[in-house]
């Protein structure tokens, strides 16, 4: 089990200049505990718009601060929107491949389309293009980072042969992913070797019938990359007390906050009528959730916003030891959490729910080696003064995928 | 988290009168339905709703009109302009004006419903290149329109609204997503908001470029409503069912806090 941390970097209101540079901060300091404490990832979402949501619209300069501040975790852009009119593939390429220079080759690059019209409005991008372009983005990507002399002619993006450089530094190229909000999108990871960066809530069940089947198609799928990355990721949230009630009267309002600014989007279906969204994203599921635990309709009761997902990380150690034991037994490979929400939660507190996850949850899930390599010592630079500077003889951790 | 600041007195004071909830749900056959989004400016955002609302982000209007064949109103036209909102998390939309062709219509749906409804004359005319919009006050109470995304208004002229929408494109039937309306009205639980669910068969769909032609705010109960932006148009062929009222909620209070069943 891989233990990750996830920043939509919500900013609570009022807004002010002060706050957004508090929760950035605030977000880095974490980032380097983390690291510190064995921690495997660190996830940074890209949102545009997203007032109090998501202040978050460019990941890659965030996780480049925190790979500057760091020595192992790994730096998980996650995910990069697969929209032209947000992102050319050409950039999302260079920019991934000098992260993951920097970070000595700690970089997960995820990929996603966007959900909601206020994103996809806001750049006047086409909804009913998005799985298309999302498509071919996932495919030239790769290909732009292990081929000298690369072109392109296809149905959105063409470009005449280039050498995109530079080149990552994890060979062949850093893993990738894909954000999956709504049920189906983990069919789509399976079928092109994707990893499977869950990021919205999934009742046990629900979760286990789409992580076997995930691992039924990725065993068969036609990679679009150099390799298959067959992990499946969850999205959880994060306070850990030694008193469980402590822990729940912090961390459950928290959990409330965030869901409720997520239904608070105004999601593509709602506003523009296309086949390519056919949920209410990750709304739809934390309604579904909530309302439905069978799977059912979701109550419509609207005093109903109350209750919690099933296996959310608040508690004190030995609860979260048995609700990530669950998650574990439905085939899920890794869990990254939300620390806070709106700064809910003083800085402190979130830092030592992080210690106290560290220290007493995270060793359950361990061997010794596996828990010496996680607090090992700073990866090692390549000895660029080698006879062949094109390949280093010492790769740094992880390097390899 | 953002709520509505409209002031709730102000707000009631055109609100229709439910004398008792019905138990029946009233069935609208052989609809021709369009529906509208547009963005609005962000002076509306919170100004339009009540505080037991909550806006999204950008402003959005919904423009809904039913051309209704079969009813138990008999036949009418009906227009409707709502602000999207949500109550507690769920998505929802706050109507502050709406129109209807017939007496029967009007006070149907006033008294059964609560939505704002004045007499108006409907034109929505479905053609298989184009559909056309049009809603105008009978009393030639149109004045003071302000224009949308197009030019002219509806000053002097009774015009309440004027849309154009061209090159329909099908779509299945369940791409289209239907939200619910809460109609403040006074009810036998006191001023409340209402909560109006419509469960839509539709047989055809097709998604449209629309054009606002005409807006005259005022005249639909709202003058800081400015839909400058189109998202969507669609147009349905449809049966819709408006189910009996199940819930209501305090306009003043958060769904989680203020809401109650009545049956």
């Amino acid at each position: 089990m891989k233990f990750g941390i996830f920043y939509e970097l919500s900013v609570p209101r009022p807004f002010s200049r002060a706050n957004e540079w508090l929760t950035y901060h605030n977000a880095l300091e974490q980032c380097r505990v983390a690291d510190e404490l064995g921690f495997d990832h660190v996830w940074a979402v890209e949102h545009h718009f997203l007032e109090e949501y998501s202040h978050c619209p460019a990941p890659e300069v965030f996780l480049t601060a925190v790979a500057a501040q760091t020595q192992r975790i790994r730096v998980g852009h996650g995910a990069v929107v697969c929209v032209p009119e947000m992102n050319n593939p050409i950039r999302v390429a260079e920019r991934a491949a000098a992260l993951d220079i920097i970070s000595n080759g700690r970089l997960e690059l995820g990929t996603a389309r966007s959900s909601t019209w206020t994103e996809l409005g806001g750049f006047c991008a086409d909804p009913d293009d998005t799985k298309k372009t999302w498509d071919e983005f996932c495919r030239v990507i790769p290909q732009m980072w292990t081929d000298d002399d690369f072109g392109w002619e296809g149905a959105r993006f063409e470009m005449p042969a280039r050498n995109v450089i530079p080149k990552p530094f994890q060979e062949p190229h850093p893993p990738m992913w894909v954000t999956v909000t709504t049920p189906g999108t983990e069919l789509d990871a399976a079928e092109r070797g994707l990893g499977c960066l869950g990021v919205s809530a999934a009742p046990f069940a629900e979760q286990e019938r789409r992580t076997k089947e995930y691992y039924r198609r990725v065993a068969n799928c036609d990679p679009v990359g150099s390799f298959v990355n067959d992990q499946v990721h969850t999205l959880n949230f994060l306070y850990c007390h030694e008193d469980y009630r402590q822990a729940a009267a912090l961390g459950l309002p928290m959990v409330g906050a965030f869901s409720m600014s997520n239904a608070h989007l105004y999601f593509t279906r709602e506003a523009y009528p296309t086949r390519a969204y056919q949920t209410l994203g990750n709304a739809g599921a934390a309604l579904r959730s909530r309302g439905a635990p069978n799977g059912s309709a979701p109550a419509d009761d609207p005093s109903v916003a109350k209750g919690l997902p099933e296996g959310v990380g608040i508690g004190d150690p030995d609860h979260l030891v048995r609700t990530i034991r669950k998650w574990d037994d439905v085939g899920v490979t890794g869990i990254n959490f939300l620390l806070n929400a709106m700064e809910m939660i003083p800085q402190e507190q979130v830092l030592d729910s992080l210690r106290l996850f560290a220290t007493e949850v995270i060793p359950q899930f361990q061997t010794p080696a596996e828990r010496a390599a996680r607090v090992q010592a700073p990866t090692t630079v390549p000895d660029i003064s080698a006879s062949d500077s094109t390949a280093p003889s010492t790769m740094p951790a992880g390097a390899s995928p | 988290m953002i709520a509505g600041t409209a002031s709730v007195d102000e707000l009631a004071a055109g609100a229709p009168e439910i004398a008792a909830f019905g138990a029946k749900s009233v069935r609208l056959g052989g609809v021709t339905g369009l529906s509208l989004v547009a963005e609005l400016r962000r002076p509306a955002r919170e100004a339009v709703l009540p505080p037991g609302l909550h806006p999204i982000v950008p402003p959005a209007m919904s423009l809904l009109a039913w051309d209704v064949s079969e009813s138990p109103w008999g036949a009418f036209s009906a227009a409707f302009v709502r602000v999207v909102c949500r109550s507690g998390a769920r998505a929802r939309t706050f109507c502050v004006g709406a129109a209807a062709s017939t007496d029967d219509a009007v006070a149907g749906l006033r008294s059964q419903f609560g939505f704002p409804a004045r007499q108006a004359e409907i034109s929505l005319r479905r053609h298989y290149d184009e559909v056309d919009l049009r809603v105008s006050a009978e009393d030639g109470a149109g004045e003071g329109g302000s224009a949308g995304s197009g030019g002219g208004n509806g000053r002097g002229n009774g015009l309440m609204l004027a849309l154009s929408a061209l090159d329909p494109d099908p779509l299945s039937v369940g791409d289209l997503q239907h939200v619910g309306s809460m109609n403040l009205a006074h009810t036998p639980l006191g001023l409340q908001l209402v909560q109006v669910e419509t469960h839509h068969e539709p047989s055809r769909v097709e998604r449209l470029a629309a054009r606002i032609e005409a807006f005259d705010a005022a005249a639909w109960g709202q003058p800081l409503l400015d839909p400058y932006w189109v998202v969507s148009c669609s147009v349905s062929l449809e049966d819709i069912e408006i189910p009996a009222i199940r819930f209501v909620c305090d306009p003043a209070l958060p769904a989680s806090e203020g809401t109650e069943r009545v049956q």
